[in-house]
């Protein structure tokens, strides 16, 4: 455990580039207790940023994936009563049916809450859940415990997890919601910091290769009317790609031509309106 | 000083809690923060919570800790300054070649759009911000290449962040992509829409209904019997409604298309109907609006609880609106006034809205768009525009 005194400092992990700035406000949101909100486009590495993290500072990661249609109680903890019916008819298990306690099981923020050991809690994609989720949520986080109603039992976080929450909307999310956390967008890499990425997951990656993926890449970006744009996560798919094709020559990508484009969009209308303008670029 | 910065930034209209400052002053106690640098990402990543006042934030603290001027909100184009550029360089061909690097044979061969091509990569070259210098592309100096005045930050040249003091950070602007003036895109646009819509059981009975379960398990007198319910399913109707005609609604287009292909692709059960300026008679299913009308005292059939959209600049003559033969196509013979048309419809669907494409600030003026805004609540075709309508469209009534 670490005293506040004495803050384990994150410096960032083996698959994880990281700039000073994020560094910077990881640090300062750990050691003030805070979630910290991450927004930003998808395939800005946010989620793998609580990987990296829990990575680096050595403590387990709970990540708790918030689904539309999730109640805060699920994040919390469930009380599986089918089980305990079933139990009670057949009673062939080794729980004590008279035990309520038995029947409950600690959902994701219970489970860091009840951790032995100081945990990275990732709570991904915020905005999927409604207003009221978030809120809730929020106070619970905030104080650090919760009740577990059917057996009259207050759990209260052991130690306090280091709190990353993610959300890709561009829309902001409640006041009160804002109010408690420290918050940090994180911008698309720009081709160095790409370059740099790119260097962790592929350590043998020719320089030539590189440049010309890379130049293509921003390129692509910057095609009209695309609907979902490729991210880092295509970017090193379509780099895999080439490299996995025995055929390739680093040529066709100078030349202009976008082997594999369906790597890097993944929606038919996207793709057709890439193929239409990679063919106008190239002539 | 910091007490300054915090109202410095209210007063610039971003919304810093009294809280989140304490919590800052707390960070500084902790002896967290130990340079400009470090403040600048921890001031903001405490004090500001969206991304949409980064380039406000920026502004503020490039002003507040350097000192330098904080700019209006007038934005500098890259044609504007390429104009500005092609001027002086007619006007003093000598000093345009000095500055560009070039002597003056050179740049006389060179083509207006070879310059300009010329002084765009020489922009990008240019690593850091240059300002009252005598070179280059800069604010304020004597380098006759630029805008008078303008910030260079502004157009987002070199990019490289890294290894820059903070007040240069944040001078260059990075955010200002984010700022809250910026075209609304399809994402957006979905964000705001994601509340339409309205959750019914439907579907195959696959999900357990516990309390049912065990009330049913108790009357069973102990044997269980377990109880399946529908899964909760969106099954909004949406009716879109679109202005396509006339190049009143040309500026538009673009905006248009982009909700028209979200509300496509997002929900599952919608119509959309095409008009010219205002409603008459009819509204047609095909955006040429010929072949298939419908006749809008059909839509008393419909079911009650869809809701309307309208999307139109609501601009027109007044004759077109108030008299009962208004239209503007000959032959088109009208019996009742678009305007009582208009009011059929509100009344027909509780829940509709008008969407403007026109900014808000110009709605006074134009005497059609009061009209229609007293029968279907308007909004402006924003990121809170659209907000305040699906906030409206999903109120019970």
């Amino acid at each position: 455990m670490n005293p506040v005194g004495e803050p384990s400092r994150f410096r960032g992990a083996a698959k994880y580039i990281l700039d000073d700035e994020l560094a910077k406000i990881v640090n300062v949101s750990i050691a003030l207790e805070m979630p910290l909100l991450l927004k930003g486009e998808p395939g800005t590495g946010k989620t793998m940023l609580a990987h990296a993290i829990a990575e680096s500072l050595a403590m387990p990661l709970i990540a708790l994936n918030v689904k539309s249609s999730m109640k805060l109680l699920d994040a919390l903890y469930q009380y599986d009563t089918l089980t305990r019916l079933n139990d009670s008819r057949f009673g062939d298990s080794k729980r004590d049916v008279s035990n309520i306690g038995e029947y409950i099981r600690m959902g994701k923020i219970g489970q860091a809450f009840v951790s032995d050991c100081r945990t990275v809690l990732l709570i991904d994609e915020i905005d999927k859940a409604d207003t009221d989720f978030q809120d809730d949520m929020l106070d619970v986080l905030d104080q650090m415990q919760f009740d577990i109603m059917e057996i009259d039992k207050t759990v209260t976080a052991k130690n306090r997890p280091v709190i990353i929450i993610t959300s890709n909307a561009k829309k902001d999310l409640s006041d009160p919601f804002l109010g408690r956390c420290n918050f940090h967008h994180i911008a698309f890499p720009d081709p160095e910091m790409m370059r740099m990425i790119l260097n962790v997951h592929f350590p043998n990656l020719s320089e030539g290769l590189a440049k010309a993926c890379l130049f293509t890449f921003y390129r692509l970006r910057e095609f009209r009317g695309i609907e979902k744009k490729p991210a880092t996560r295509e970017l090193i798919n379509w780099v895999r790609a080439l490299q996995a094709d025995p055929d390739f020559d680093l040529k066709t990508v100078e030349n202009g031509e976008i082997p594999y484009l369906g790597v890097l969009f993944k929606k038919s209308v996207d793709l057709s309106l890439a193929i239409q303008q990679a063919g106008r670029a190239r002539r | 000083m910091f007490v300054q910065f915090f109202y410095r930034l209210r007063e610039r209209g971003v919304p810093v809690t009294p809280t989140s400052f304490l919590r800052l002053q707390k960070a500084l106690a902790l002896g967290l923060i130990g340079s400009v640098d470090d403040f600048y990402t921890a001031a903001r990543a405490i004090l500001v919570k969206s991304e949409r006042y980064f380039d406000t934030y920026d502004q503020v603290f490039a002003h507040h800790f350097k000192g330098a001027t904080l700019e209006e909100i007038t934005d500098v184009d890259l044609t504007d300054i390429a104009k500005a550029l092609l001027e002086e360089w007619l006007k003093r061909p000598k000093e345009m070649a000095e500055a560009l690097g070039l002597d003056e044979k050179q740049l006389a061969q060179y083509t207006p759009e070879e310059l300009i091509r010329y002084f765009l990569d020489r922009l990008k070259e240019q690593k850091e911000a240059h300002h009252g210098g005598d070179r280059w592309i800069g604010t304020g100096g004597t380098s006759p290449v630029g805008h008078s005045g303008s910030h260079p930050g502004g157009m987002r040249v070199g990019g490289a962040s890294r290894n820059k003091s903070a007040v240069k950070v944040a001078m260059e602007r990075r955010y200002r992509d984010y700022s809250q003036e910026g075209p609304l895109t399809e994402l957006q646009m979905g964000e705001a829409l994601k509340r339409l819509r309205r959750m019914i059981p439907y579907g195959p009975r696959d999900v357990v209904n516990v309390d049912k379960t065990i009330r049913e398990t108790m009357r069973n007198g102990g044997e269980i019997s377990i109880v399946f319910d529908r899964r909760l399913t969106d099954r909004l109707k949406v009716i879109l409604m679109i202005d396509n005609g006339g190049w009143s609604m040309d500026p538009y287009i673009e905006i248009v298309q982009t909700l028209f292909n979200y509300a496509r692709s997002q929900f599952k059960d919608l119509k959309i109907y095409y008009f010219h300026n205002t409603l008459y008679g009819r509204v047609w299913l095909d955006p040429q609006r010929h072949l298939r009308p419908e006749a809008v005292e059909e839509f008393t059939r419909r079911d009650p609880d869809t809701r309307l959209i309208m999307v139109g600049d609501a601009a027109m003559a007044p004759y077109e609106l108030m008299g009962a033969n208004g239209s503007l196509y000959v032959g088109q013979k009208e019996s009742r006034s678009s305007e009582e048309r208009l009011k059929f419809l509100a009344r027909i669907f509780r829940h509709a809205v008008w969407l403007n494409p026109q900014a808000e600030a110009g709605w006074g003026y134009t005497w059609t768009i009061e009209a229609i805004g007293k029968i279907f609540p308007m909004f402006e075709l924003t990121l809170d525009g659209l907000e305040k309508a699906v906030q409206h469209l999903m109120k019970r009534h």
